[in-house]
């Protein structure tokens, strides 16, 4: 993958935004991977790879409640470095590479995640008497460190992301036949469905919703099999 | 009256950010009390810094609803409450503000949406349908927060009144039916849209691991997830591809 540097540093500060939007500011979903797929896409001039990429991140996504303080791999900045990656090999190829990237992009994305979240307790350990005294400056320096470091965690995020795209062509690409791609790409796909499948199954649980499950997924299979 | 308007839509800006500063030690308390510390600048000296630590004490809940919890502590700090009873009704409203936000929106606005959105992809309606999802799910995020922020100030201490909403409750027994409508929908459109480019062995193999790969995830759900399971096979696929030349 060699890109312009315009377009690099576009997509490292699409990524950043996706990466802090995703828990900090402001969580207006531009995480989710839909979203991150389809502009990134748009930087590159290439929106159908960045939609394809973004839909098979999105099922992924559906295996995350993120309740609490639970941990979860973050899918954002990682479908940016899944598009970067896919719009550099064509079609299929491009689909298997992109998701193994946004893969490992996505778990590095989580532990900074956790990171970043064991940093700031120090932080904020650390400056509790300042707190306690209930002084307005200390509290929003706190705070705003806090949004600093995860800008900061987001850009280093998506920057491995593109160096890992821009790795995986000429060390994976040339490796691979082109069955050898298509068995990547079923796995990333077949993943990522059965992942989706799951996750909402947890959602929908065992009541009333099962139904409607079941009556949405009648409705899906008759549209796919009529469309055809 | 001006003022209070300017002084929660202050807050209303900051609670946007309410998850900056993320902590295992006080959760989201640091983003509440940057966000309730306009709302209290007009109490008196003895008062104000009080209050600001207060409200920057462990708090956790959903942060679209965090808003009822800011609006609701500055509330009672204007009308006079005790300090302990401003901290009890923070605790009181940790558990019903996640709970609630969690029904609402991490398991039916968002991925009711986003199944919409999937859906429309899979049918041809491309970005449109990604820019229509964006749009849609923000008109009711800024609504919930702006609601949220408004019914904590208005009720103080007696904000259990605003959770009793009828339209939080109806939107809750709503939501849930139709997520799983959207979804179930959705991932059949979706597995024919990706599996397009695909040749009929490659259709056969996406189905199949498709197949055991959710068998896996429903039966070790609990060591397994998406993400670990996506990068095993992908490990699989990469050596079976090398040594199948």
């Amino acid at each position: 993958m060699i890109l312009p540097i315009e377009l690099l540093l576009a997509l490292l500060v699409w990524g950043t935004l996706v990466g802090v939007d995703l828990v900090s500011l402001p969580q207006m979903m531009i995480a989710r991977p839909l979203v991150a797929g389809t502009v990134a896409g748009a930087i590159l001039g290439d929106i159908p790879t960045g939609i394809k990429l973004g839909v098979v991140f999105e099922l992924l996504q559906y295996d995350i409640l993120p309740v609490g303080a639970v941990r979860y791999p973050e899918y954002g900045p990682a479908t940016v470095a899944a598009v970067a990656t896919a719009h550099a090999s064509a079609g299929v190829l491009g689909l298997g590479l992109g998701a193994l990237v946004g893969l490992v992009t996505g778990l590095l994305g989580g532990v900074t995640i956790n990171l970043l979240r064991r940093v700031n307790s120090r932080i904020i350990h650390a400056a509790a008497a300042r707190l306690e005294s209930g002084d307005p400056g200390a509290l929003v320096r706190v705070h705003v460190g806090g949004l600093l470091r995860d800008a900061l965690r987001a850009a280093l995020v998506t920057a491995v992301g593109l160096v890992l795209a821009w790795l995986a062509r000429p060390l994976l690409g040339g490796a691979l036949s082109v069955r050898g791609a298509v068995l990547l790409a079923v796995a990333a796909v077949a993943t990522a469905l059965a992942a989706g499948a799951a996750g909402t199954l947890r959602l929908v649980g065992r009541g009333p919703n099962l139904a409607w499950f079941a009556a949405g997924l009648g409705g899906g299979i008759v549209a796919t099999v009529w469309l055809r | 009256m001006a003022a209070v308007n300017g002084a929660l839509a202050r807050a209303l800006l900051r609670l946007f950010a309410v998850q900056g500063s993320y902590n295992y030690e006080r959760m989201l308390g640091v983003g509440v009390g940057v966000a309730e510390e306009p709302l209290l600048r007009d109490l008196g000296d003895s008062k104000y810094r009080p209050a600001v630590a207060r409200g920057a004490h462990f708090f956790n809940a959903h942060p679209y609803l965090v808003g009822l919890a800011v609006g609701a502590a500055a509330r009672a700090e204007h009308d006079g409450a005790a300090p302990d009873q401003i901290e009890r009704l923070r605790e009181a409203l940790c558990g019903p503000l996640g709970s609630l936000g969690d029904r609402l929106v991490w398991a039916g606005w968002l991925p009711f949406l986003s199944g919409l959105a999937l859906a429309g992809v899979a049918l041809g309606a491309g970005w449109i349908a990604v820019g229509v999802f964006l749009l849609v799910y923000n008109i009711g995020h800024v609504g919930l927060r702006w609601w949220a922020l408004k019914a904590g100030w208005t009720h103080g201490t007696r904000v259990s009144v605003a959770l009793h909403n009828p339209v939080l409750q109806k939107a809750g027994a709503v939501l849930g039916p139709a997520m799983a409508f959207a979804v179930g929908a959705a991932l059949p459109l979706t597995a024919a849209y990706l599996s397009g480019p695909f040749d009929s062995w490659a259709r056969v193999a996406l189905a199949v691991v498709a197949a055991l790969s959710f068998v896996a995830l429903r039966l070790r759900g609990d060591r397994l997830n998406g993400l670990r399971l996506s990068l095993g096979l992908a490990a699989v696929a990469l050596v079976v591809a090398v040594l199948w030349q």
